[in-house]
Formats: structure tokens, C-alpha cells, sequence
């Protein structure tokens, strides 16, 4: 008699063995789509991030312009527009710009060191509103048309300029987006069917011992959700990596002005924890695809052989 | 315990390679299937494996109709069948006492409950100290007992073997066939496909002779 086999320690062997997937390859092709999908979702979230962030900034505020005219006095129209804009219900404040404020506006057009007094120019009011829904735009619009040259700036067709061409970047991201998973599904289809015609003897092994279809597509799938697991880690992780390395450049190599400028229009490079949670949703809505897309294949492959 | 009625097979649209079998084979009995190369052996061991569907007739396993059953039970009465092929099938990345534990294992029992069954196994076929052998290290005569372990594991009610001694020499065919003799003296049907006439001679079982897809008993 043998001395009793030791268990506890050592798992079984895997039954489907694992040099015999494709490992290796098709984990670089999930990580390299994962990477794809990663930084499309973060761009498409750094855009609309950006688009509400200017829409809402943009929606808080209205601008109302005075031309100088002959026989007016500009700053008299500028006091007035101001008292004007406060006594409209839903606005909180409002402030004419100062010729130096009106200087450093158009500095970054018209170079510094610029002399406004001479030239006739418009003035500003900038009129913060404190429930954009809530003020009362047309008869703010209505009183200030009283007051010669004045007019109502609200942005609207430059809202909705921002808004189609945000959205229209955020589809065209989800459609990218739809497409690299669809190109993935299709590359484990191809992986998975080659990996059960290599591992055809196992299969027919099984069937022979009594294992249901259920059993022996498990087998697989376990290992096709490590691959899907590890690529999309690998890719996600690589994503992030792109993300940090992006911002870092773009504070280090970008002058410091050009790189202000490019964070007010384009907000930071960074994805906070709404994009990182989306990165960790993608790398999971990978391996998802990776374990469901084989254990389908593989199901077909042994309902066509059974 | 399996009986088949005017049973036929034919692959396609190809000719008939078994015509109008009918047969029944008693429980605990033992058969040697022989005939030339090519008559159908194999294809009649996958008919009673029922990993292939007749093309007429009806086969009867255990007093139900099995031709086309469903394939939850299918599975069901495969698992009271074992099969030992002529080049064993083995697992290679798994070692001996992992393949002949495969069927426990593809049922979803723990290695607890069955290690103890599997080590009596295989010190009854004499690989007790070659537990964690994988397959490459083992001789034909020791990678077939260890097929003919994973077979029985199971306990099932009727063995079936192609060709089972068909790669070791006669002197280790002749002990297979003890170990066989064994099991069907503990209640195991056995129907053992085989051309080799020395064992023929040696062992005096019934014969199934199959020619020209025609099959005919002789005792």
C-alpha cells in the first residue's frame, strides 16, 4: 500500500493547461484595445467635463455691451446699465468693467502695455446671474434698450455651438468606442475557436469521461477571464500611466501662460476619480466581454462537435 | 442490458458501415468484437458509447431507448459507461493520479472525497508508486492501466475497449487482459474490441464478429 497522497496545499492541476491558449498574444491584444478604450473614454470625459464646465460658466453670465455715441457719457450708461442689471430679479451682481480690466481682456489679442483711453471703445458690464433659469433676460433686455448703444450679449448661440460640438465628440467617442469592443470580441472569437481545435483532445477526453458541455466550457472560460482580466489590467493600468504623463508634460514642457490657457479651455489633464472609476469600468467590461464572448464561442464550438 | 434492433450507420451520405445489427448483450457478461481492419470496430464502440447516433434503427441501454435522447441525459447514461482506448488518451499535464481522478473531478467532487478510492485503484493496477508520474515517463503498459483505472474510476456498468493492448507487447496484453477478466468477475460488462488471435485463443469469451458491416456471435 502507497503512503496516503498529501492534499491541502497544492490546487489541482487546471485541466485546460495554460500554455496551450494563446496566452501571451491575445493578452497584449486585450491590453493594447483596453488602452484604446481607456484613453477614448478619457478623452470623451475631459470634453464633455469641459463643455458643461464652460456651459454652466458661460449659462452664469451675461455681458452688456455700451459703444460710446456722441453726446453720451459712457461711464453715466455704465452706471446706469449697472443699477439697471441689479434690480432684475435672478441676478446677483453686476460689475462694468474697469479700462484696465477692459485692457487685460484684450491683452493676449492686442499685446501689453495697451492704451484704451484713446480709442473708442465698447465697455463691458458683466452681469452674474444667480439661477440662470430663474432671471428675468427679456426685461433685463427691455430696460437696457433705454440706454443708447447698449445691448444684450446672453452667449446662447455659442452655447449651443459648445454643446453640438461636445456632444458630437462624445457620440463619435462612444461610437469608437463600440467599435474596439467589437473588434476585441471578434479577435477572442478567432482566439478561442483556434484554442479549442488545438486543445480538441481534451475536449473529446472530457466528453468520453461523462464532463457536460457546462463543465468543460467553465475550463475555458476560467482561463479566458485571466487573460481578459490581466490584459485589460495591463492596459488600464498603461492608460493611467498615458493620463499622468500627459499632464506632467503639459505643466513642464508647455509655458506656463500657453499652459493656463490651455487649461481653461480644455480644463486639466486629469481624470479624477469619476475617470479613474471609468478607466476600472472598462478594464472590468473587458475581461467581461473576454470571459463571455469564449464561454459563447466555446459553447458553439461543442454544441457543433457533440 | 443493451440491445439493438435492426441498427445501421452510415457517415453521410457515404455507404452503410454497419447494416441491420441486432443483438442483445446480457449484464456481466464479457465479448471480444473482432474482425478485420476497417469492418467497423470503432464505429460500433462509439454507437455503445453513444457519442454517435444510428442512422436507422433503435438501441436500448439499461431498458431505455437511447437513440435519441436529450443531451442532459445523454450525459446520464454516459457516465455508466468507461471506455479505454488503444492509444490511451491521457492527459499529459496531468499526473497519473490526476487523470484517474478526471471523472470524480468533472462532477464536481472534492479531491477529499474521492483521493482514497483512487489511490486503492491504482495500487490495483499496479501503479501505486507512480501517482505523480505525468504520462511522458510512463510505459505503454503503464499509461493503459492507468486508461483502464480512469475507466473504472466511476464504477461503471459496461467497459468498452478498442484495441486495448494494440501498443504494448503480447506478454503485457495477456496481463491487461487478467486485469479485465478481473473487473468483469466484479459485475462489469465488457466488450473488448480486438484482432489479436492469441488472445482469442487464450481467452475463451465470447466472439462478435463484424465483416462487411455485418455482425454475427459466436461462442
Amino acid at each position: 500500500m502507497t503512503e496516503p497522497r498529501k492534499i491541502g496545499w497544492s490546487r489541482p492541476t487546471p485541466i485546460v493547461p495554460s500554455q496551450s491558449v494563446a496566452g501571451r498574444t491575445l493578452m497584449l491584444l486585450i491590453g493594447i484595445m483596453t488602452f484604446l478604450s481607456c484613453v477614448t473614454f478619457g478623452g470623451v470625459l475631459l470634453v464633455q467635463k469641459s463643455a458643461v464646465g464652460w456651459s454652466a460658466d458661460v449659462g452664469r453670465e451675461v455681458t452688456i455691451q455700451i459703444r460710446p455715441l456722441d453726446g453720451e457719457v459712457l461711464e453715466s450708461n455704465l452706471r446706469l446699465a449697472v443699477s439697471i442689471a441689479e434690480g432684475v430679479p435672478g441676478v446677483s451682481s453686476a460689475h462694468a468693467l474697469t479700462l484696465e480690466e477692459s485692457e487685460r481682456l484684450l491683452e493676449p489679442w492686442l499685446g501689453a502695455g495697451l492704451d484704451l483711453s484713446d480709442l473708442a471703445i465698447p465697455r463691458l458690464v458683466v452681469v452674474r446671474l444667480a439661477d440662470p433659469n430663474a432671471a428675468d433676460i427679456a426685461r433685463l433686455e427691455r430696460e437696457i434698450s433705454a440706454i443708447s448703444g447698449a445691448s444684450l450679449e446672453t452667449h446662447a448661440a455659442w452655447r449651443v455651438q459648445l454643446n453640438t460640438m461636445a456632444g458630437t465628440i462624445v457620440v463619435s467617442g462612444i461610437l469608437v468606442l463600440a467599435l474596439i469592443l467589437v473588434a476585441t470580441a471578434l479577435a477572442i472569437v478567432f482566439a478561442t475557436r483556434g484554442t479549442m481545435s488545438t486543445n480538441r483532445e481534451i475536449v473529446d477526453v472530457l466528453h468520453f469521461i461523462g464532463a457536460s458541455n457546462r463543465f468543460i466550457a467553465g475550463e475555458f472560460q476560467g482561463r479566458f477571464l485571466m487573460i481578459g482580466l490581466r490584459g485589460g489590467i495591463v492596459g488600464g493600468v498603461a492608460a493611467i500611466l498615458f493620463f499622468i504623463f500627459i499632464s506632467a508634460a503639459m505643466s513642464t514642457v508647455m509655458p506656463e501662460q500657453s499652459s493656463a490657457q490651455l487649461g481653461v479651455l480644455f480644463g486639466q489633464f486629469s481624470l479624477g476619480v469619476a475617470g479613474l472609476l471609468g478607466i476600472v469600468g472598462v478594464v472590468l467590461v473587458i475581461a467581461g466581454l473576454t470571459a463571455i464572448t469564449s464561454r459563447l464561442t466555446v459553447r458553439r464550438f461543442l454544441s457543433q462537435i457533440s | 442490458m443493451i440491445a439493438f434492433e435492426n441498427v445501421g450507420l452510415r457517415y453521410g451520405h457515404g455507404p452503410e458501415i454497419l447494416k441491420d445489427l441486432t443483438f442483445r448483450i446480457a449484464p456481466g457478461s464479457f465479448h471480444f468484437l473482432t474482425g478485420p481492419s476497417g469492418s467497423g470496430k470503432t464505429s460500433l464502440l462509439r454507437l455503445l458509447l453513444l457519442s454517435l447516433k444510428p442512422s436507422r434503427g433503435t438501441i436500448s441501454m439499461f431498458g431505455e431507448d437511447v437513440t435519441n435522447l436529450e443531451r442532459d441525459r445523454l450525459l446520464q447514461m454516459r457516465r455508466h459507461i468507461g471506455i479505454v482506448f488503444q492509444e490511451f488518451r491521457l492527459l499529459d499535464h496531468l499526473t497519473t493520479f490526476e487523470n484517474v481522478a478526471l471523472p470524480h473531478r468533472v462532477r464536481g467532487q472534492s479531491e477529499a472525497s474521492y483521493r482514497a478510492n483512487v489511490q486503492e485503484l491504482l495500487d490495483w493496477v499496479g501503479l501505486g508508486d507512480k501517482m505523480d508520474a505525468l504520462p511522458a515517463v510512463l510505459s505503454g503498459g503503464e499509461k493503459q492501466r492507468a486508461a483502464i483505472a480512469r475507466a473504472v474510476i466511476s464504477k461503471p456498468d459496461i467497459l468498452l475497449a478498442d484495441e486495448p493492448t494494440g501498443n504494448v507487447d503480447p506478454e503485457l496484453s495477456e496481463r491487461l487482459l487478467h486485469l479485465f477478466d478481473e473487473l468483469n468477475r466484479m459485475g462489469t460488462t465488457i466488450i473488448l474490441a480486438t484482432h489479436e488471435l492469441n488472445l482469442l485463443r487464450k481467452f475463451d469469451y465470447p466472439r462478435m464478429l463484424l465483416e462487411h458491416g455485418e455482425l454475427t456471435f459466436h461462442d
